[in-house]
């Protein structure tokens, strides 16, 4: 990019800025929109604003009552018992040893007499 | 008792005819703001149909707040009620940070802009260098921050002073020299090449 002059840029934008068209506003329009300002005053007021706020809080209690449920129901699942090391490689060098699968023996019970 | 309730029916009838003249003068106040609200919160959403609803929502808070018996007496109406305008076009443009659909203005709007500007230039070569530059600057001001767009918007479409600018957005006169100067900075870089075409 140029180098360019801010205040020479800055001449040039509201130049430029000034020369553009305003938006076209029909009286038609403005009417139309009065007459839906009219109609919104006399309406009652409405509480969208508290009405958000309510939602908002009711979602965020509906989250948190769903947390806990999820929580409580993972605490109350049936845990696991720890296996100690020693457990562990005596019940794998037994598997080990063992020449076939466990899945095969009943069906060696089958052929058996 | 009989007194009393005709007592109590004239004060009513007086609140309405004072209500009923209050609406009066707030009509006729709309109808010589309403054009110039309306394009206030047109160049800051760059949305004919929320520029709409801006405007009336502006009115509508305008309307709420003079009708308390503490607000009646303002200095500048018109200032008072710029600032309602923006802080509406605010909020909205906020809210429409989360909507990231609608990043562009409307093509309908965008087409509506470049009409326009073809209608005043002289020339078929102006009119389509306005149409550049009034499509690009519409561009440009959606990228500046909220801040630096109502100062903008209020310094170069409404002809604010920097007083009237730092009242209006409740901030110092630095700050806002600040937002000026970045949103120039950045308008700069996205115009940098009209410009300089212009210029030649």
């Amino acid at each position: 990019m140029k180098n360019i002059d801010q205040t020479d840029f800055e001449n040039w934008l509201q130049r430029r800025t000034k020369s553009l068209p305003q938006p076209e506003v029909s009286s038609e329009f403005l009417a139309a929109q009065r007459r839906s300002i009219y109609r919104r005053m006399d309406e009652p007021q409405r509480h969208w604003i508290s009405m958000r706020w309510a939602l908002s809080l009711s979602m965020l209690v509906l989250m948190l009552a769903g947390g806990l449920t999820l929580e409580r129901r993972h605490k109350t699942a049936p845990a696991i018992s720890p296996m100690s090391d020693d457990q562990l490689f005596s019940d794998l060098s037994a598997m080990e040893q063992r020449n076939e699968p466990k899945a095969i023996q009943p069906i060696h019970g089958l052929f058996q007499e | 008792m009989m007194a009393a309730m005709a007592d109590s029916l004239e004060g009513n009838l007086d609140s309405l005819a004072e209500t009923r003249e209050l609406e009066a003068q707030f009509g006729k106040w709309m109808a010589s703001e309403q054009r110039r609200v309306f394009r206030l919160c047109h160049r800051m959403l760059q949305d004919a149909a929320e520029a709409d609803s801006a405007a009336q929502d502006t009115f509508l808070k305008a309307w709420q707040a003079l009708k308390r018996p503490e607000s009646k007496n303002l200095d500048d109406p018109g200032k008072w009620l710029t600032r309602i305008a923006v802080n509406t076009c605010l909020d909205r443009l906020r809210s429409r940070r989360w909507q990231f659909w609608r990043k562009r203005p409307k093509s309908e709007d965008e087409s509506a802009i470049l009409n326009l500007a073809a209608a005043t230039s002289p020339n078929a070569e102006d009119q389509l260098f306005a149409r550049q530059i009034a499509q690009r600057l519409s561009r440009a001001l959606t990228r500046l921050s909220l801040r630096q767009r109502a100062a903008f918007t209020l310094r170069h479409y409404e002809d604010r002073s920097l007083a009237e600018i730092a009242e209006i957005l409740n901030m110092n006169i630095g700050t806002v020299k600040v937002h000026l100067f970045r949103a120039t900075e950045k308008l700069r870089e996205e115009l940098h090449d009209l410009y300089f075409r212009d210029s030649q």
